[in-house]
């Protein structure tokens, strides 16, 4: 146990801060994503000129906000599933199938890993660049100079699975503290009650 | 080998893995078993490509809407209004929760956040005025689900995407089912007012109300505007008529001196009610008034929301902080993260729904069962209603559409028509035990048991059961208006019936 522990502190506290920045990163995508299509409207009924670029940059932001956000949404218990056979069970068979499931999510986690770094992020398109994004004041960045990298959008789903597997190993130690009846030494990590699109 | 991953799935969402991970899991599984592991990056990138959408980003705004006036204080001014209208009736603060929930659907489009809201509000109310508490939370919670029927609605906005409908359509077909839900549960109050002698209530509780001056002249103006936009609307169906802003202009004098009239009518808190009420129920307005004109897409009209709730929270009612403000969008950006996520999932699921030929297989299982839709569509509403007592309406809807969607659409139900079906169906089932999720938020609310909420919800759910056969056995009652508005796409010369029921594939 006192390993078990060791070796949760500071996966807990690498995680709580990643996620406390990721955190603040997606709030701020969030309001620039609506500034931006404010700004979009503006543009077409005031300045009759519609920019091709503010859509992109609101998707760019939104897949951001997903990639840094989900994984606090996982930690604090936010993601929906069935839990009417782990409350039938006996508490510690519940426990056990609990780890099960942390360790089939794991799995998949991996796969989006392998996939996500080697077909997506750096692949053929992901190396290519952007139709309508590009950086401001006249700044040039590698192959793409002017325009957005394709990579720094994929990056976002590639970045919250990262995040999405820390958490998932930080839930398995956890678990597995519990399962060797260690449960009441752990901090509660669910605080936000999420309605979701219901 | 690929049709596995169906049941595959339905083992592994039954035994609690997050619903995301297993519309991954179980083709991830079958593809690497078959041999098939080069798929698994298309699957991939369609998690990616589902999440990367423009039409998806009005549930993030409209969530963050519904959140901003949610903080902003407008319940009271929704629940006050809604006493004004209604308050006198038998059963008037039942029939006011009801009226306060259709009203609150305009605004935020989530049956947890309607009960959440309107439940901590009027929950101590009813029970202060002679209700049992059981009865307040059940009707609480019956009345939310109107929430996602009436636009905006999150879980029509997640159907039109992974289905590829039009938002617009779907927000359109669902105001009548959503009001008749509403107007179905203040029968039964009024049945039930009568047989258990429900109290009556004041039209008006609150004496002596103020306004403040920026509030006055918003409401002022705005009433105004509605007025006379609805004079327009009137007038533009008169042979004849130029239009254009001069008449809209010259519509503000006429509707000016109805206020002025009705003024005189109504008594001072009644009045000021009423004005309060303006500023909130305009959201709504903009929102349908916006996609209706065809000014802006959804997705834009969620931002135009999004932007108003923060001017009238900051500027009009005073009611909300930057502090405020951080939080609320980091509320909505937590919940809209993991309700992408999932959305994202479950285009990459259909990918290998329609790989592993699963609806055509399906398709020939139903159409052994009977070849008549009558009969069918009793069926699939049976299974929804199963399905709806385990599962959230969001969740559901991501599963279950791109499998049972195809099918009816071949047996001639319009796909708008089918998606309200489904829509109504999985709302209603928030409301049902054992997994009704605003079963759960009226427990936590009321601090009543949920099995006892679970109990006295019953007649309301037969209600809500008996709406969902209407709309499903009669079309025209949800795509009416979608119809009349053009937003159903059909052949030239094609006659109402034959647009909203086309004939079997």
């Amino acid at each position: 146990m006192p390993v078990l522990l060791t070796l949760l502190w500071p996966l807990e506290r690498l995680n709580t801060g990643l996620l406390a920045v990721g955190r603040v990163i997606a709030v701020l995508a969030l309001a620039i994503m609506v500034c931006l299509i404010l700004g979009q409207i503006f543009w077409r009924y005031v300045l009759n000129d519609a920019p091709n670029w503010t859509e992109e940059a609101a998707r760019f932001g939104m897949l951001w906000l997903v990639g840094l956000m989900a994984p606090l949404a996982y930690r604090q218990g936010g993601f929906v599933a069935i839990d009417i056979v782990e409350r039938a069970l006996p508490r510690i068979v519940a426990a056990l199938l609990s780890l099960v499931l942390l360790g089939i999510s794991l799995w998949v986690l991996l796969i989006a890993w392998d996939k996500g770094l080697n077909n997506h992020v750096d692949s053929l398109s992901g190396r290519g660049c952007s139709s309508s994004l590009r950086w401001p004041f006249g700044i040039e960045i590698g192959k793409c100079k002017a325009k957005f990298a394709n990579q720094y959008q994929y990056a976002a789903l590639w970045v919250g699975i990262n995040l999405l597997i820390l958490v998932n190993v930080e839930l398995i130690l956890r678990q597995v503290i519990t399962v060797l009846g260690g449960g009441d030494r752990l901090k509660s990590l669910h605080h936000d009650a999420m309605a979701g699109a219901d | 080998m690929l049709i596995w991953f169906l049941p595959v799935f339905l083992v592994l969402i039954l035994i609690g893995l997050p619903v995301v991970f297993a519309l991954l899991a179980a083709p991830f599984g079958l593809l690497v078993m078959d041999d098939q592991s080069r798929q698994l990056s298309v699957l991939y990138r369609n998690l990616y490509n589902g999440m990367d959408s423009f039409p998806l980003m009005a549930l993030p705004f409209f969530m963050l809407a519904g959140e901003i006036m949610n903080r902003g204080g407008i319940t009271i001014r929704l629940v006050e209004f809604s006493q004004a209208i209604m308050g006198h009736l038998r059963g008037g603060l039942a029939q006011v929760n009801i009226l306060s929930s259709i009203l609150f659907a305009g605004l935020s489009g989530s049956a947890v956040a309607d009960t959440s809201a309107l439940g901590s509000t009027l929950i101590p109310a009813m029970e202060k005025n002679g209700y049992t508490r059981r009865f307040a939370a059940a009707i609480t919670a019956a009345s939310s689900v109107i929430g996602p029927i009436i636009p905006p609605s999150g879980i029509m906005i997640i159907y039109a995407y992974v289905m590829g409908e039009s938002v617009a359509a779907l927000f359109l077909a669902g105001i009548v089912p959503g009001i008749l839900v509403g107007v179905g549960l203040m029968v039964m109050v009024r049945v039930m007012a009568d047989r258990y002698d429900l109290p009556k209530a004041e039209r008006i509780v609150v004496r002596g109300q103020t306004i403040s001056t920026t509030e006055y002249w918003v409401s002022l103006i705005l009433v105004r505007i509605n007025l006379a936009g609805l004079f327009y609307a009137v007038a533009a169906a008169i042979p004849g008529n130029p239009g254009g802003w001069a008449v809209y202009l010259a519509m503000l004098v006429p509707a000016h001196f109805l206020l002025m009239y009705w003024r005189r009518q109504v008594s001072h808190d009644f009045r000021i009610v009423c004005k309060k009420a303006v500023a909130p129920l305009q959201t709504p307005i903009i929102i349908l008034g916006g996609i209706l004109i065809g000014v802006m897409t959804p997705t834009e009209a969620s931002a135009v929301a999004v932007a108003y709730a923060l001017v009238v929270s900051f500027a009009v009612l005073r009611s909300m902080t930057v502090k405020d403000l951080y939080q609320v969008l980091a509320r909505s950006a937590l919940s809209t993260s993991a309700v992408l996520l999932l959305v994202g999932a479950a285009v990459a699921f259909k990918t290998v729904v329609s790989l592993s030929h699963a609806p055509q297989i399906l398709t020939d299982i139903i159409l052994g069962l009977s070849e008549n839709p009558l009969i069918l569509l009793f069926l699939i509403n049976i299974l929804l209603f199963i399905v709806g007592m385990f599962l959230d309406a969001g969740p559901a809807i991501i599963i279950l559409g791109p499998i049972l969607g195809p099918i009816f659409v071949e047996l001639g139900v319009h796909p708008v028509h089918f998606a309200i079906i489904m829509s109504v169906n999985l709302t209603v089932g928030l409301a049902t035990p054992p997994m009704g999720l605003v079963l759960f938020v009226a427990s936590t609310v009321s601090r009543e048991r949920v099995e006892t909420i679970a109990r006295a919800i019953l007649p309301f759910l037969a209600v809500e059961v008996l709406v969902i056969f209407l709309i499903t056995y009669v079309p025209p009652i949800s795509m009416t208006v979608p119809y009349l508005t053009d937003f159903i796409r059909c052949p030239p010369d094609t006659g109402f019936m034959a647009c909203i029921s086309p004939a079997p594939q």
